[in-house]
C-alpha cells in the first residue's frame, strides 16, 4: 500500500510541470487553432537558455525564469509576426500551421545542435539530487519545486485570465472569435500576444526542466509526442483539459514505469491519444470539433 | 442623434465578387428602418460594413458627418454604433455578467464599466437574475436580450440587429420585438435585418428592400407591408385582402 | 487548387506534345533500364547505384504518401511508419526462416497496406491537424514498441545476412527491384489521379462536407487512398532492410525521414503525379552536393527545416504544380 501511495505522490509531483508544458501549447490552438508542433523545442531552446545561464552566470534554474520568460516571450511575438500573422485567415491555416511549426522544430533542433552539440545536459543546482523525506515516502526535492512553481505559474496564468481587461480580451477570443471583435477586441494583436504568453509558458517550463531531466537537441521529439498526447487528451484549447490529463497521465505513467520498467511511460501517453481519438475524438473536455 | 449615410458602398468577402453593388441608404436618427430582402442580397454584408467588421471595396459611409469605412471595428463602436449578430454570439463559457462586461470591453473604465452593468440589470430584470450563468445555458431568447443588452453597455445612438428572431418562437419573438420597441422610444436609432420580413415591417418606421447588393425600395414600413409586390414577394400572397379590397 | 476537371474521358488525340513527351519518357526508361550495365561490364559506378537507389526508394516514398497527403489532402507525418514495418517483416522472416526478402516483399508490401487500412479506420475518424498528430503518434509508437521487441532485436536491431554475390553486382537486384516498384508506384498514382476515385479524393481534399453531401463515399475513399499508399512502401521498405543487411529501427522509423518524405512530395508539387518523384531527385541531389561541400553537419536539418517552411510558405503548390499553374510545365513531366 506504501508502495502504492509512493508512486502515486511520484506521479503528481510531475503531473504539474506537464501541465505547465501543455498548457502553453493547448492555449496558442484555443485562441488561434495553431497546432504548435515546435512547442517542445522551444521548450528545450529555454532550458538550453538556463543552461547557459548556470553555467556561465552560476544563476539558479528556478530564478532563470524570470529571464526566459520574457525572452521566449519576445520570441513568440515575432515568430507569429513573421510567420502567422498575415496567413491567419487562409482556410488551411491548421494544418499550415502544423507543418510549418514541426518544420521549425527541426531548425531549433539543428541550431541548438550545432551550438551546444548532442551530449546530454541538465544544469545541477543543489536540490537536484536530495529528495524530500515525509514519512515513509520520499519525492525528489527538484520536482516538488517544479510542481510547485509550475502551479504558481498557471494560478497566476488563471488569474491573469479571468481578472485583467486583456486576460478577458483572450478568454473572449478563444470562446468566440467573432463575438470578440463585434465588442471590439483586436483579435489580430489578442492573438500575437497569446502566442507570446504560449511561448512563456514554455520557457517557464524550460527552465523546470532542466534540472529534472537531462536534455539534448533532439529530445524535443520525444517531448512533442507526450506533449500532443497531453493536450489532445485534455481537448484542444482547453486548459482545464490539459490540467486534467496531464495529472492523469503523470500518475498513471508513474504506475507503468514501476510495473513494466521507466522505459514504458511514453507509449502510455501514445496509447492515451490513440485511445481518445478512438472513442472521443475532440478530448475530455474539449468542444466537440468543427472541421 | 446622428444620421448614417452610406454612399454607393461596393462591398464583398476576401477574393470573392462583389455583394454590396453600390448601394446608398440614409439612415435618419432617431427612426427604425427594417431591412428585408431574399437570402444572399446583402443584409448581413451590409450591417458587417458599416459595424467595421467588413472594409467596403470602394463607397462611403458616413456618421454624424465623420466618415467611418474603413475604421476598425472597435473604432466604430467608440463613435456610438454597436451590432448584435444574427447567431446572439456570445461567449459561451463567461456568465451574463462576464458577457455584459467584454461588451463595455473598449470603455477602459472598470468602475464606469461596473455601473453601465448597474444600469443594464434595471432595464433588463430578467439578467439580473441569470446574472451568474453561463451563457451557453441561456435559452435562445434570453441570449438574443444577453446579447442586445450586451450591444447597449456602450450606450449607442445606432444599434443594428442581424435578424433578432432568428430561431425563437412566436411567444418569444414578441418578447425581443417589445424590448426592441421600448429602445425605439429612448430615442435610439435602429437599423434591423429581418428574415421575418412581417414581423419587421410592423416594428419599424422605414422599410428598406435589398435586391442583389442594392436598395430597390423604400418607403415608410406601413406602405411596404401593403404593397402587393413585396406581398408577394416576401410576405406571402395577399395578406389583407379585405382591406386591398376596401382602398379600392 | 484549380477547379476540378473530369478526366476519366481522357481521349485526346495524338499530339505533338504528347508524342514528345511519350518519347521522352521512354528514353529516361531505357536509360534507367540499361545503366547496370555500364557496372556490370566496367564497375566504379557502385556509386551511382546506390544513388540512384536512394531516389527510387524516395521517389516510391513520396510518390505513395501523395496519394493520401497530396491528393485527398490528409497529411501524414509519420508515413515512414510503413517503411520500417515492410522492412522488419521482411527481415524477420529472413533471419528466423531463411526466406529471402526478395521473395517476401510483396507479401510484406500487402500487409503493410492491411496495417495501414486498420490504422486508417481510427486515425481517419478525424480531421486536419488531430490527424497529423495521430499519424506522429503511430510512428512514434512503432519505433518505441520495435526499441523494446527483443524479437526484432531491440534498439540493436537484427543484422541480416548479404545475398551471396559479387561485390560488383551486388547492387543490381536492388536496383531493377526498386526500378519496378517505382514504376509500379508511378503507374499505381497515374492511374488513380486519372479515375474516379482520384475525382474523389480530389474532392474531398477541397472540400470534405461538400464531397459527402455529393454523395462521395468519403470514409472508403480516404481509407483505400490511406492502405494502398502504405503497399509500396512496404515493398520497398523489405527491400531496403536487405540491401542495408541490417534492421534497426532508428534506421527507419525516426521522423526525420518522414518529414523529408513530406517535403519531397510538396516540394515536387503535392497533388501532381510528377512531382514527388522530382522532388526526390531533386532533394537527394542537393543534399549529395551540400554535403560534399559543406560536410555533415547538424545544420543539415536547419537547411531541411527552412527549406521546407520557405516551400510550405511561398511555393504550396511545389516546383511542378507552379510550373503547371503558369503553363510553363514540360510535357514530358505533365502526368497529371
Amino acid at each position: 500500500m506504501t508502495q502504492m501511495i509512493q508512486i502515486l505522490i511520484l506521479g503528481l509531483a510531475l503531473g504539474g510541470v506537464y501541465a505547465l508544458m501543455s498548457s502553453g501549447m493547448t492555449l496558442v490552438f484555443g485562441v488561434m487553432k495553431i497546432v504548435n508542433l515546435a512547442h517542445a523545442a522551444f521548450i528545450i531552446l529555454a532550458a538550453y537558455i538556463s543552461f547557459w545561464l548556470f553555467k556561465n552566470i552560476s544563476i539558479d534554474p528556478i530564478l532563470s525564469i524570470f529571464i526566459t520568460m520574457p525572452v521566449m516571450f519576445l520570441i513568440g511575438v515575432l515568430y507569429y509576426r513573421l510567420l502567422f500573422a498575415s496567413r491567419a485567415d487562409n482556410p488551411h491555416f491548421t494544418d499550415i500551421t502544423v507543418l510549418v511549426t514541426f518544420a521549425s522544430a527541426l531548425v531549433i533542433e539543428g541550431l541548438l545542435s550545432y551550438f551546444f552539440t548532442g551530449i546530454y545536459r541538465s544544469t545541477n543546482p543543489d536540490y537536484a539530487t536530495k529528495p524530500f523525506l515525509i514519512g515513509p515516502f520520499f519525492v525528489p526535492q527538484s520536482q516538488v519545486f517544479a510542481t510547485a512553481i509550475s502551479i504558481l505559474v498557471i494560478i497566476m496564468l488563471w488569474l491573469f485570465l479571468k481578472h485583467t481587461r486583456v486576460g478577458n480580451s483572450i478568454r473572449a477570443t478563444m470562446q468566440n472569435r467573432n463575438a470578440a471583435q463585434v465588442v471590439g477586441v483586436n483579435v489580430a494583436w489578442v492573438s500575437m500576444v497569446s502566442f507570446g504568453i504560449g511561448l512563456a509558458l514554455a520557457g517557464a517550463a524550460g527552465s523546470l526542466l532542466s534540472f529534472i531531466f537531462t536534455f539534448f537537441p533532439s529530445k524535443h521529439v520525444a517531448w512533442i509526442g507526450m506533449l500532443m498526447s497531453l493536450v489532445v487528451l485534455g481537448g484542444m484549447g482547453s486548459l482545464m483539459g490539459a490540467m486534467l490529463s496531464s495529472f492523469l497521465l503523470a500518475v498513471i505513467a508513474s504506475y507503468v514505469s514501476f510495473y513494466l520498467g521507466p522505459s514504458w511511460a511514453p507509449i502510455t501517453f501514445y496509447l492515451a491519444l490513440f485511445l481518445i481519438l478512438l472513442f472521443r475524438p475532440q478530448g475530455l473536455l474539449g468542444k466537440k470539433v468543427e472541421s | 442623434m446622428g444620421t448614417l449615410i452610406i454612399d454607393n458602398i461596393v462591398a464583398g468577402y476576401g477574393s470573392g465578387p462583389d455583394i454590396l453593388r453600390g448601394l446608398s441608404l440614409t439612415v435618419e436618427s432617431c427612426k427604425t428602418y427594417c431591412i428585408i430582402g431574399p437570402n444572399g442580397a446583402g443584409k448581413s454584408t451590409l450591417i458587417k460594413a458599416i459595424a467595421g467588421l467588413l472594409k467596403p471595396r470602394a463607397g462611403k459611409i458616413e456618421f454624424k458627418g465623420e466618415l467611418i469605412n474603413g475604421l476598425r471595428a472597435d473604432q466604430v463602436l467608440q463613435r456610438g454604433i454597436c451590432y448584435v449578430p444574427s447567431d446572439r454570439s456570445l461567449f459561451p463559457d463567461m456568465t451574463v455578467k462576464e458577457n455584459l462586461r467584454m461588451g463595455g470591453y473598449i470603455l477602459r473604465n472598470s468602475k464606469l464599466v461596473e455601473s453601465r452593468i448597474e444600469e443594464i440589470f434595471c432595464l433588463f430584470p430578467v439578467l439580473r437574475e441569470k446574472s451568474s450563468q453561463m451563457g451557453k445555458t441561456l435559452s435562445g431568447g434570453q441570449q438574443q436580450l444577453a446579447s442586445i443588452a450586451r450591444a447597449m453597455m456602450l450606450k449607442p445612438e445606432l444599434l443594428m440587429l442581424d435578424e433578432p428572431s432568428l430561431g425563437l418562437a412566436p411567444k418569444v419573438v414578441q418578447q425581443i420585438f417589445s424590448t426592441i420597441n421600448s429602445l425605439r422610444q429612448q430615442g435610439l436609432t435602429i437599423l434591423l435585418v429581418e428574415q421575418n420580413a412581417r414581423k419587421g415591417l410592423e416594428n419599424a418606421d422605414q422599410g428598406v428592400v435589398l435586391d442583389l447588393g442594392t436598395i430597390s425600395f423604400e418607403r415608410p414600413a406601413v406602405e411596404v407591408l401593403l404593397d402587393a409586390r413585396i406581398q408577394e414577394l416576401y410576405l406571402g400572397k395577399r395578406t389583407r385582402p379585405l382591406q386591398v379590397e376596401a382602398r379600392k | 487548387m484549380a477547379e476540378i476537371t473530369d478526366s476519366t474521358k481522357n481521349s485526346k488525340p495524338l499530339t505533338k506534345g504528347s508524342k514528345l513527351k511519350n518519347k521522352v519518357i521512354l528514353a529516361l526508361m531505357i536509360i534507367l533500364i540499361l545503366f547496370p550495365i555500364l557496372q556490370v561490364t566496367r564497375d566504379g559506378y557502385n556509386y551511382w547505384l546506390h544513388m540512384l537507389l536512394y531516389v527510387f526508394l524516395y521517389a516510391i516514398m513520396a510518390t505513395s504518401w501523395n496519394l493520401i497527403g497530396g491528393f485527398a489532402g490528409y497529411i501524414s507525418l509519420g508515413h515512414n511508419v510503413f517503411f520500417g514495418i515492410g522492412a522488419y517483416l521482411s527481415g524477420m522472416v529472413f533471419v528466423y526462416l531463411q526466406i529471402s526478402p526478395f521473395l517476401t516483399a510483396p507479401l510484406a508490401g500487402i500487409l503493410t497496406m492491411v496495417g495501414g487500412l486498420l490504422f486508417g479506420l481510427i486515425a481517419l475518424r478525424t480531421r486536419g491537424s488531430t490527424f497529423i498528430i495521430s499519424t506522429i503518434a503511430l510512428v512514434l509508437l512503432v519505433n518505441e514498441l520495435l526499441d523494446k521487441w527483443k524479437f526484432s532485436g531491440g534498439t540493436n536491431g537484427l543484422p541480416m545476412s548479404m545475398i551471396k554475390m559479387d561485390g560488383q553486382f551486388a547492387k543490381i537486384p536492388y536496383y531493377y527491384y526498386l526500378l519496378v516498384i517505382m514504376i509500379l508506384a508511378l503507374l499505381t498514382s497515374y492511374y488513380i489521379r486519372h479515375s474516379k476515385f482520384g475525382l474523389g479524393l480530389r474532392a474531398i481534399s477541397q472540400d470534405e462536407d461538400k464531397a459527402e453531401v455529393a454523395g462521395i463515399p468519403t470514409r472508403q475513399y480516404k481509407i483505400l487512398a490511406f492502405g494502398i499508399s502504405g503497399l509500396f512502401i512496404g515493398m520497398a521498405g523489405a527491400i531496403w532492410g536487405s540491401y542495408l543487411t541490417y534492421l534497426r529501427p532508428s534506421i527507419f522509423l525516426p521522423v526525420n525521414i518522414g518529414t523529408t518524405i513530406v517535403l519531397m512530395a510538396i516540394l515536387g508539387g503535392k497533388g501532381t503525379v510528377s512531382g514527388p518523384a522530382i522532388g526526390a531527385a531533386i532533394m537527394i541531389a542537393v543534399n549529395e552536393f551540400v554535403v560534399a561541400k559543406l560536410g555533415a553537419t547538424e545544420l543539415n536539418i536547419v537547411v531541411t527545416g527552412l527549406i521546407l517552411i520557405f516551400v510550405l510558405l511561398y511555393f504550396p503548390d511545389g516546383i511542378v504544380g507552379t510550373l503547371k499553374a503558369k503553363d510553363r510545365l514540360p510535357s514530358f513531366l505533365d502526368w497529371g
